[in-house]
């Protein structure tokens, strides 16, 4: 009876005409057009010269100390630093010699520009993109010192993008996030299969649901079935979008693809169970609930860059503690963390995190469709 | 004595304030063609979901084969084939996909299974259809496919919830002689309807219901005894005396006597040779007449006598 279920999961789902727009035709259509509009960016956009800063530290910052070291020791430096103290910074940005000041005091940093030009955006993105990774950064410095290059090469190409303005040629793809969060928004609108899934073994909520109930396959094997039936066909949904990416686009996830379809497929796995969670709640109509697992999917992928490249700074800015838990940024995440780190502690916490969010929904889910009587169909 | 395949007893079902269920009980033998006859929002739907364990209700008891009916008995589940009122197919599976699927619920042997699928298909007559999808079918044939994914698991116990709803004469008439072929096979039937025709040609016991509640019982013969008019003669007449009307009131049997038009329409209750008594008085009185026909009561009287209002709808 379960691989009957699991075989007929499988081969529902595959023809399910929804899943196969969203999940595969649309990303490719959105993909597409990603690489053309930032390709054609690509080529028209010429070289910057560095911007001139003060930096003023109240108290001392190692680590962004060494950045800045490091970022002035490239070959094609971003900036061009002063230490100095406050009284000499604001001269120096008076007699436009600095474009910008940045103040370090304590965990603080806080920024004064003069004017609005592309290099005054620069500093700011700088400083956000600084704020994001902070916690990567330190960590790299603290491990690993022979990376720091990395990270700041990869905070270059974060700077250059939320601006889309490539600052340094040879750059990998500085709108990398985008396919990123592309890989995201596939893996999560698999909640559109999970919520088929749970209304669909529902009496109350599905006439085939009622079918199914009358039957003597349990309840609990034909719904782990239908589940790992649709984990399949979201893994297939998000390795051919991971493929075209990066096969046919071909940009650049680094050396590391194999663990890029992993994490992609966990977090395929994440959107599944998401959108069980939510089919098995309440009464709500099939559709209200599809509107609602899209909405809660493209949202998540909205808040981690899908559609605004620096919007994931900005939530790190005001609302850190939601990057950690919104499913479209863990899974863009662990790119990143495939990208910048060599160790793999980083990548590993993310999966888990992914993988732990899954369970519960899972959990709630088998909670809520437990019930094998109701009170109205 | 024959087993008794279903029992409900005293069964209560309410949805808020609306009794839906009112002490509802009912005893199913086997190998019978159990006809649930009643207007709509009578309860039949429920009757059927309470009795699946798919509902839960306030009081009462099911039992299946003898045993009490829960919603993990799957023993007795392996038996049941349900074919629901909402027609219940994937839409993206073809005909025979659909089948098969849902006879894998029950039948976990691959070779007994292509059998029976195949069976079920030749039983339905979707053999030209196999590769379909339901969008693609007439209301006909999807009803069909709808009855063939509820028995093709060759279930003891069958019940249908008014599989005939829109369905066209010609297709309704080769599903109610699919079921009473089922029957035949040895199968015991639930048949709900609202159409009381249906009721007639193929059940061979019947209760009708009205607001949750059993309000009559037994075969159609012993329904219609129960009420007064069994017989209603109509003689085509010009114009009758009030004298001979009054002669016919008298006979025996009689209890209603009226000239509408042409038409001289006469109650009887129960007895035999109304027509004939009739006709000789006329004969006697030297009146002429034309066509004369007798007709018979029907479910619809035994309704309308018990509760006074007509069980067709007005869509009918
Ligand atoms: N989920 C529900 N919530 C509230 N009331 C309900 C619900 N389902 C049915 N009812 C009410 O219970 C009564 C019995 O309904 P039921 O569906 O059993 O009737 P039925 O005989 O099957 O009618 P039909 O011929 O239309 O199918 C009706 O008055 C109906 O309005
Ligand atoms: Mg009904």
């Amino acid at each position: 009876m379960f691989l009957h279920n699991f075989k007929y999961e499988i081969l529902h789902s595959l023809r399910v005409k929804d899943l196969i727009f969203w999940l595969i035709l649309f990303p490719i259509v959105l993909g597409a057009f990603f690489k053309i509009a930032f390709s054609g960016i690509y080529e028209k956009t010429e070289k910057f010269s560095t911007v001139p800063i003060a930096v003023v530290e109240s108290t001392e910052d190692k680590i962004f100390h060494s950045v800045m070291d490091s970022i002035e020791q490239s070959d094609d430096p971003l900036f061009k630093v002063t230490y100095t103290d406050e009284e000499k910074a604001m001269d120096m940005l008076k007699k436009q010699k600095v474009l910008g000041i940045i103040r370090i005091d304590g965990k603080e940093k806080s920024l004064s520009v003069s004017g609005e030009g592309i290099e005054q955006t620069i500093i700011k993105s700088f400083l956000e993109q600084y704020a994001v990774q902070e916690q990567i950064i330190t960590d790299t410095v603290m491990t690993d010192p022979q990376n720091v290059e990395t990270v700041v090469s990869a905070l270059n190409s974060e700077v250059s993008s939320t601006e889309n303005i490539p600052l340094t040629e040879g750059d990998p793809d500085p709108y990398v996030s985008y396919f990123y969060n592309l890989i995201a928004m596939v893996a999560l609108f698999g909640s559109v299969t999970g919520l088929h899934i749970a209304m669909e073994n529902q009496a109350n909520l599905h006439p085939l649901g009622a079918r199914k109930n009358c039957s003597p396959t349990p309840k609990f094997v034909s719904l782990t079935a239908s589940l790992l039936g649709s984990f399949v066909v979201q893994a297939v949904c998000v390795i051919v979008s991971v493929s075209y990416i990066a096969f046919v686009l071909k940009i650049d996830f680094g050396s590391r693809l194999p663990l890029v379809y992993v994490s992609g497929i966990l977090g395929g796995i994440l959107g599944v169970s998401m959108g069980f969670m939510v089919g098995s709640f309440g009464s709500m109509k099939e559709g209200a609930k599809s509107a609602i697992c899209m909405s809660v999917s493209m949202l998540c992928c909205f808040f981690s860059g899908l559609m605004v490249g620096n919007m994931k700074a900005l939530v790190a800015e005001k609302a850190p503690w939601f990057n950690e838990i919104n499913p479209a940024a863990l899974i863009s995440d662990t790119f990143y963390c495939l990208e910048i780190y060599s160790g793999y502690d980083r990548y590993i916490e993310k999966n888990i995190t992914m993988a732990i969010i899954s369970v519960i929904f899972i959990i709630i889910g088998f909670l809520l469709t437990r019930r094998k009587k109701y009170a109205s169909l | 004595m024959e087993k008794t395949v279903v029992k409900i007893e005293n069964l209560v079902k309410r949805y808020k304030e609306l009794i839906a269920l009112d002490h509802f009980s009912l005893e199913i033998k086997e190998g019978e063609i159990f006809g649930l006859l009643g207007p709509n929002g009578s309860g039949k739907t429920t009757t059927i979901n309470c009795l699946l364990s798919l509902l839960s209700f306030d009081k009462g008891t099911v039992e299946i084969f003898g045993e009490k009916m829960t919603p993990v008995n799957y023993r007795i589940k392996k038996d049941i084939g349900v074919i629901m009122q909402n027609v219940a197919v994937f839409d993206e599976m073809t005909v025979y996909e659909n089948i098969d699927y849902f006879c894998g619920l029950y039948i976990t042997d691959k070779k007994v299974r292509k059998q029976y699928v195949d069976d079920a298909v030749k039983f339905v007559g979707l053999e030209d259809f196999l590769k379909f999808y339901p969008k693609k079918l007439s209301g006909g044939l999807l009803r069909r496919l709808n009855i063939a994914c509820g028995i093709a698991h060759k279930p003891k116990l069958i019940i249908l919830d008014e599989p005939t709803v829109a369905v066209d004469p010609q297709s309704r008439n080769k599903i109610l002689e699919g079921i009473q072929e089922l029957n035949k096979n040895g199968a015991t039937i639930i048949y709900t309807s609202h159409y009381m025709e249906e009721i007639e040609q193929i059940c061979t016991r019947i209760a009708i219901m009205d607001k949750g509640k059993k309000i009559a019982e037994g075969t159609t013969d012993q329904l219609k005894k129960m009420v007064k008019n069994t017989e209603t003669e109509t003689i085509e007449i010009l114009d009758i005396p009030e004298a001979v009307m009054e002669e016919i009131r008298d006979l025996p049997h009689v209890y209603n006597a009226s000239h509408d038009g042409n038409d001289l329409v006469i109650s009887c209750s129960g007895g035999k040779h109304n027509l004939i008594r009739i006709l000789q008085v006329l004969q006697k009185n030297e009146l002429s007449f034309g066509r004369v026909y007798t007709t018979l009561p029907t479910l619809n009287d035994v309704f309308l006598e018990i509760t006074g209002t007509e069980l067709r709808d007005k869509e009918d």
